[in-house]
Parts: structure tokens; sequence; C-alpha cells
């Protein structure tokens, strides 16, 4: 009852706070907002802006002449796209789901109390944050000892477990998992592993959700592994074609996989502003759509990150 | 001994468990540690890193002979690092501290999540952004302006431009951490002052901006360790790894990774990354021994 009175306290001293520099305070903040939002507009309508008006008026935010031949000119590129879309979705989805799974029984692992052994896993998993061999020996060490040039494992596996995310999953074992819920199980007759997949598992999902999420983004916004690692066209990711497109449109004009009547159609007159805007419109826009679904977890898992265990 | 393999052997179901992880670390981070050897020698594809021939500290010597490529280098990672670093937790506390703030809590959520959409996106995608506002003919800047600065053409400018893309990036990412302590601050506490006669400043100097010392401590000292490291991505994408911003927009990491794609002078190389680790390595220690002592709770180990 006293809760109660107490909220009912502070209410209308709430409303008082409504003042003049409440509506300044909003502003600056608009415009704050605003400001930040602007690239992201500008893409959106440079994706839709005619391609002569841009190259002879520039990028506007707000273009005099719209079209739809940008977007067009992503479909040409048709079965690249459709490829490179292929792999980022594999890849992400192949590379969250495996660091999870190994993330978190390697997390259980060393939350365990009396398992000697985790004091030793929880050093070893320590030493590469503080200390590593830099891109140059693991370019060497990768393409000329385990021979993985091109190959889509290396766009995996770099990605696939990291330091802090491990640290997140067990700080939220170890403080919000009861343990005597693990002991029951184990009483009632579950071994180890049914223990993990059927207690732990699932009530590590908020966690699960958080550090998915940042995996998921880490994985579809990577380029540098690709443009390290990845040769062919079949196994070319979003962000390389992004970053190939950058060096030249031309590659993609000299791309096998652009169909030769559409080259010519396509002639001098190559849609390349609009056309690479709506790219990277396609390529930054499934994230964009899923993130506001996924922003609770990610901030609550950032948080409980924050504060080791 | 004995007692930690029996006590080893009967958490067996534990050591599989951890396995994976333990191999995924083991081939991906720990084995290219030894290709740190690679700054004492001289590389030889053909032998590779074991068998080519020792050199000793020649490709250190290329480096201080070098003056100008390393020291340029190593001097723009670590003024970009302070640079982003303190403007960096400056604007995401002041933009914690405004959105708490505000009285319109629905606007500040809504605004918020706008505010982090660009972490989201790649450099590889950033850097067609950034081109639409600066390109020469086209772009955005000099079109509303009326200029005709060619900005992919003066090193000068980059400064600027790359903290500011850095800044449109990170800031709205960067003052969610800090939202969470207003978060947890005892709203009696306001009150009480409040009832004392304080006004919103005061209450934001002497209650909001106190609370939030320690996280700000942790984050910065963390970040002391990450001196050497740069983000790749803004130094290699967004200026299109041009050679005539090298001066004012080459760090560490982006040198390395042309280095590796022009296979040039991968002696040089190896030397720059073994500097980079050590120092990263000594820089992490520090930072974890000051955060040991000014708060233990929060020290990495």
């Amino acid at each position: 009852m006293a809760k109660i009175n107490k909220n009912a306290d502070i209410a209308p001293s709430r409303h008082e706070k409504k003042t003049f520099g409440q509506y300044i305070l909003l502003l600056i903040l608009l415009i704050v907002t605003i400001l930040m939002a602007a690239p992201i507009y500008l893409t959106i309508v440079a994706a839709f802006t005619d391609e002569t008006y841009i190259v002879q008026n520039g990028f506007k935010f707000f273009p005099g002449k719209w079209s739809l031949n940008g977007m067009h000119a992503v479909l040409r590129y048709g079965k690249q796209l459709g490829t490179s879309y292929g792999v980022t979705i594999f890849v992400t989805l192949v590379g969250t789901a495996l660091g999870l799974l190994i993330m978190s029984m390697f997390a259980y692992s060393i939350s365990r109390k009396d398992f000697r052994m985790s004091k030793f896993l929880s050093v070893f998993l320590l030493i590469p944050m503080l200390f590593n061999g830099g891109q140059l020996s693991g370019y060497i060490v990768f393409t000329n000892y385990y021979h993985l040039k091109d190959s889509l494992l290396l766009l995996i596996f770099p990605l696939c477990v990291s330091t802090m995310n491990v640290i997140i999953l067990r700080t939220y074992i170890v403080n919000s998992i009861p343990d005597e819920l693990m002991e029951a199980a184990k009483i009632d007759g579950a071994g180890e592993y049914r223990t993990f997949f059927q207690i732990t598992l699932p009530l590590l999902k908020p966690s699960l959700a958080a550090v998915g999420f940042m995996m998921a983004t880490a994985y579809w916004n990577d380029w540098q592994n690709a443009l390290l690692y990845i040769d062919s066209n079949s196994k070319k990711p979003l962000q390389l074609l992004l970053v190939k497109i950058q060096k030249s449109i031309a590659f993609l004009l000299s791309n096998s996989n652009v169909p030769a009547s559409a080259r010519a159609a396509l002639g001098g007159t190559i849609p390349q502003y609009s056309a690479t805007m709506a790219t990277v419109l396609v390529v930054i826009g499934p994230i964009m759509i899923a993130y506001p679904f996924f922003q609770k977890y990610f901030i609550k898992g950032l948080t409980v990150g924050s504060v080791k265990g | 001994m004995k007692s930690f393999w029996q006590n080893t052997w009967k958490h067996r179901a534990h050591v599989i468990l951890a396995l994976p992880v333990f191999l995924v670390l083991f081939f991906i981070m720990y084995v290219p540690m030894g290709g740190l050897v690679l700054a004492f020698k001289t590389f030889d594809y053909s032998k590779g890193i074991w068998a080519s021939p020792w050199c000793g500290l020649d490709n250190f010597k290329f480096l201080i002979a070098s003056k100008s490529t390393f020291i340029t280098m190593t001097r723009n990672t670590i003024l970009y690092y302070i640079v982003f670093t303190s403007i960096g937790t400056f604007l995401n506390v002041v933009l914690a501290i405004a959105i708490d703030q505000l009285f319109f809590k629905r606007a500040g959520k809504i605004m918020q999540t706008i505010m982090i959409i660009p972490v989201f996106v790649s450099y590889a995608a950033v850097q067609f952004i950034v081109y639409a506002f600066l390109s020469t003919d086209t772009g955005i800047l000099n079109n509303t302006f009326g200029m005709t600065t060619r900005f992919y053409t003066n090193a000068s400018l980059w400064p600027y431009i790359l903290t500011i893309v850095k800044i449109w990036k990170d800031t709205g990412y960067g003052s969610v951490l800090y939202m969470s302590v207003l978060a947890g601050i005892d709203s009696e506490l306001y009150e009480a002052a409040e009832i004392d006669g304080a006004g919103r400043w005061k209450r934001i100097l002497h209650i909001t901006l106190p609370s939030m010392v320690p996280m700000i401590t942790v984050m910065l000292l963390l970040s002391v360790g990450n001196v050497m490291r740069s983000d790749t991505g803004l130094f290699y994408q967004i200026t299109r790894d041009s050679g005539i911003l090298y001066p004012t927009t080459q760090v560490i990491d982006s040198y390395v990774l042309h280095a590796i794609f022009s296979s040039s002078n991968f002696g040089f190389t190896a030397a720059t990354s073994f500097f980079q680790s050590i120092v990263g390595l000594l820089m992490m220690l520090f930072a974890n021994w000051m955060v040991r002592k000014i708060q233990p709770e929060n020290a990495l180990f």
C-alpha cells in the first residue's frame, strides 16, 4: 500500500516537469535524430532517383525525378545478387547457430563449480583477448597451412567464437539460472548432456537472443574476411559484392553471370549512382528491418555483458 | 595432481562440452600467434613460416629506417584512438543524459532506436553513403554550399570526415550502456535533492554524473587495451584505400590489410604486426591492472 502511495506522490511532480526547457531538449534531440537518420534516408531516396537527374544535379534529399531504374539495375545483376544473398544468409545462419551452441556449451562447462579444469579453460579463453597474431599471420596460416583460401569456412569460423560473448553467456548462467535447477535435474536422473540441452539452454534464451543478434550483425556486415579469402563468384557474400562494386562497377558488367544482352542494353549509360545506392539498400535493408524486433534483447544483452559476474 | 585428473574424468562431459570452442580458439586464435615469429624471419612463401630463414632484427631495422611510414601510421592510430575515445565517450554520456532527462519517454525511445541504426550498416555500405555526400560533382556538400572541394584528394580534411563518420555510426549505440546505468539510479535521490531545492542542472551535476563515473572509468580503461587496433573498415573503406590520403588516414590495421593484398614487404608488415600485438598486450595488462586497483569487480582477470 505504501508503495502505491509513493507512486501517487511522484506522478504530480513528474507532471510539473513538463517545462519550457523540456521542449527545447526535445527539439535538440529531434534535430540530432534527423541528422543521424539523414544518411539512411538519403540512401533510400537515391536508390529511387532517376540516374540522369543525379548526374546533372547531384544527390538530393528531395530529388526532382523519381525512377525505378536503380532497382531494375539491381535485379539485372540477377544471379550474382541472388547467389550473394544466399551466401550471406547461409553464413549468417550457420555461423550464428554454431557459435551460440558451442559458446553456451563452453560457458556452461566453465561455470560448473567443482570442475577444476575450468580455471585453465577460462585463462585459455581470455588470452586471445589480450594477445593475437594479427591479420598477416592469420592470413598466412589460414591460406598456406590450412589451405582454406576461397572456402566459406573462413567466413564462418573467425567470427564464430568471441571471448566477450562467452563471458556474457557465462555471466547469465551464473547470475540468472539457479544451480538448484541443474542439481534437481541430475537427481531426477538426467545426464550432463540432457541437463544442459533441456534445462540450461532453454533458460538461456534471453541471453542467446542478445548475443545471437550481435553475432548475426557481425556476420552480415563482415567484408574483411570475404575480401581476404573469397575469390569465386559463387561464394561471394553481399558485403564483398559492395566492395567490388566500389572497386569498379565495370566488374559487374564484365561478370559472366550478367547476360551479354543485358550488358549491351546497359551500354555506356551504367546507372552507377542510383544502382549502387539501390544495392546498398538491398544489402542493409534486412538488418534494419530485423533490428527493432531484437532491440529489447539486444539492449539487455549489452547491459548484462558489461557487468562481469 | 592425481585428484585433478580424477576430477577431470568425473567431469568428462564438461570437457566434451567445452571441446568445440577450445578447438576453434586453438586453430583460429592460437596457431596464428605462432606466425608472429615472422617478424624475425625473411618470409619465403614457398618455404612457409617455419622453414623461412631467420634474419634477427633486420625487419625492425627496416621499421625504424622507414621513419615516415611507420611513424605516420603509429601516430595516426594513436591520435585517432584519443580523438574517437574522448569525443565518443563525451557524446555517449551527453546523449544518454539527454534522453534520460527527457520527459517525453516514448519519443525518447523512438529517437534512440533511430540513432542506433547506423551501427548496423557495414562500412562497405557506409562508404557509398559518404561518397554521396563528398563526391566532387554529385556530392551533397559541394552542391548545397556551391563548393568544388575535392574531398578525396585532400588529406587534411580527413581527420574531420572520419571523426564525423565515426560519431554518426557509434554514438547512438554507445549511449545504450550509459542509459542502463542511469536507469539504475535510485529515484529517491533525485526527489531528496529536489526537496532540498536543487535545480535540474545541480541534480545532473551532483547525482547523475557522479553515478556514471565508475562505468566511464571502466569503459575508458578497457578501451586503452585496444589503442593499437582500429576500426579497419573506417580507415580502409571510407577512404577508398586512397594513397593520397595515407598521411592522415593510414593506421596500422589498414596498412597491414593493404600490405596483404599487395603482397609487398612481408618482413616490414610482420614487424609492424609484432609491434602492434606486443604494445596491445602491454596496454591491456596495464588497463586491467588499473581497473583492478580502482574497481576490482570490473577487472577482466
